[in-house]
């Protein structure tokens, strides 16, 4: 079953194309990497492929369903980049996890024990449990962006789409993150994620998809680091200047050590 | 003399219990959503619709709701286009508000600025019988739109993209939020006045947060605080003749301060 299947994506954004024909299909299960420099289009391309931004050509099919019908929303579960938890009032990270949970429920029906089961899985999975009942601006900025992930899980995605999970993420939380991705990926969903830097998550990684000015140039598996880039967290993208359907390593030779 | 045996002040405390209660309701999702200063905007195009009631001799309620819900709908259209112009034209329609409001009182038949200083700052003996069963009828109306659209909303109100991409219909939920707060500033406008509307909705949420860590007891400190700070601002007024929405509103920000303090003490022992 395929994902997404996004062919030929051109997207502007304040009247510049930020994406150029882009093609990109990603299959249920896959763990699926988006790598590139700042400014290639790594994020307009993850809030293209969940509707948020509108493709000016090309088109986007959404497990098998053209995005303008797509009403399957619930099986898609998505973590914006934020800096900390939103939000002029105090929510506890319960409430926040909780809200995750609103595309499965009905207007009219309360939480029932299902929902506040998967609740306490995303919680637990994020190893929050013990925060619940905090004030969510009292954690650090790593527990706020497990709070977000959790917010996703708790919705129980098929597929879940993470914009830099691990910016400005402590080594500890970017541990649990892999950790609770992994359960999700091992238990069959499939995920995408923009990253900068993998560091634990590299080895989850099935699949990188490059971006370079707004254009794929490489997709494929991901590259065996060597060297000093083999170093845990060390994870380079060094993108070629030239652009074709060639597939290249994304990763340069080391020239030293 | 008690306060109670008169009419009037028996219509006024009905009156303000009810926007004691739902003025901090939808004001919890304004400051959730860090638009603490749209029942302000709301309440000051309402002067126009106050105005055209008179200039039409209908009741002035009636046109404030309809100005009112058509320009909070304007307002959340333009914030939706998200420009930085946005902040310009909501500048723009709140000076237009109060203009026309004072404009339209000129042309109407005896009318002057000073027929509207009750809307203004509210008025005790402005709460008519007939005005109880709208501001009645309305008081239910926003808490019925808490109840069922509440989980909703405070999806929508904390990150617009990620309910978008629930698949939540964020725009129905975004023009419901303004409208709801369109129709309690015209529930409030009698009470505290269209001036001071916004303050019962922002405040008693800026008081409850300083103890609270959860948008739940947030929601429900805020209403209990409202009610009281409306009520103790009636008997305020009632016995220092003074315009009503001043003594709420006095009451309420010292309530603040209380809770600041008392929120500050606490943070620090613990």
């Amino acid at each position: 079953m395929t994902v997404f299947a996004l062919k030929g994506g051109c997207v502007s954004l304040g009247g510049r194309e930020v994406l150029h024909d882009v093609s990109v299909r990603i299959e249920a299960g896959e763990f699926v990497a988006v790598l590139g420099a700042n400014g290639s289009g790594k994020t307009t391309l993850v809030r293209t492929l969940v509707g948020l931004v509108p493709l000016t050509r090309g088109s986007l099919e959404i497990f098998g369903t053209p995005l303008a019908d797509f009403r399957g929303w619930p099986r898609l579960g998505y973590v914006p980049q934020r800096l900390s938890v939103g939000g002029g009032v105090p929510s506890t990270v319960r409430e926040v996890v909780t809200s995750g949970r609103i595309s499965r429920t009905s207007r009219l029906r309360r939480m029932g024990r299902d929902d506040r089961a998967a609740v306490d899985h995303a919680l637990e999975d994020v190893g929050l449990a013990d925060r619940a009942g905090d004030a969510v601006a009292t954690l650090s900025g790593g527990q706020q962006q497990r709070v977000l992930i959790a917010r996703a899980l708790a919705g129980e995605p098929e597929v879940l789409v993470l914009d830099e999970p691990t910016a400005g993420v402590d080594a500890d939380s970017q541990d649990t993150l892999a950790g609770a991705l992994g359960h999700l990926s091992s238990a069959g969903g499939s995920v995408v994620l923009v990253a900068h830097e993998l560091g634990p998550l590299a080895d989850l990684i099935g699949r990188a998809v490059v971006l370079r000015d707004g254009r794929v140039i490489s997709d494929g598996p991901p590259p065996s680091p060597e060297g000093h880039h083999a170093d845990p967290g060390h994870v380079h993208v060094h993108p070629h200047e030239t652009t074709g359907p060639t597939r290249r390593s994304v990763l340069e030779p080391p020239t030293f050590g | 003399m008690s306060l109670l045996e008169f009419d009037f002040m028996q219509r006024a405390l009905v009156a303000a219990l009810l926007v004691g209660l739902t003025a901090p309701a939808i004001g919890t999702f304004l400051v959730q959503r860090r638009l603490a200063l749209m029942g302000d905007g709301i309440g000051h195009i309402a002067l126009t619709g106050v105005a055209l009631g008179f200039l039409l001799g209908t009741a002035p309620v009636l046109t404030a709701i309809v100005v009112a819900v058509l320009g909070a709908v304007t307002i959340e259209l333009i914030r939706e286009k998200g420009r930085t112009s946005g902040d310009v034209a909501l500048a723009l329609l709140f000076y237009g508000g109060i203009a026309g409001g004072v404009l339209l009182i000129g042309l109407s038949p005896g009318g002057s600025s000073t027929t509207l200083v009750g809307y203004l700052f509210g008025s005790l003996s402005s709460v008519r019988p007939e005005d109880l069963f709208v501001i009645g009828g309305l008081s239910v109306a926003i808490l019925g739109v808490v109840v069922v659209f509440g989980r909703e909303m405070y999806a929508v109100c904390m990150d617009e993209e990620v309910a978008r991409v629930s698949g939540l219909p964020v725009r129905f939920l975004n023009l419901l939020v303004a409208v709801t707060a369109a129709l309690t500033v015209t529930v409030a406008m009698r009470v505290v006045g269209l001036l001071l509307v916004s303050a019962l909705m922002v405040v008693p949420v800026a008081t409850a947060q300083q103890l609270t860590r959860s948008f739940r007891a947030t929601l429900w400190g805020a209403c209990l605080l409202g009610m009281l700070a409306s009520v103790g601002g009636l008997v305020l007024a009632f016995y220092a003749d003074v315009a009503p929405g001043a003594s709420t509103v006095v009451l309420a920000l010292g309530g603040f301060l209380v809770a600041a303090g008392v929120g500050a003490l606490a943070r620090r022992t613990t």
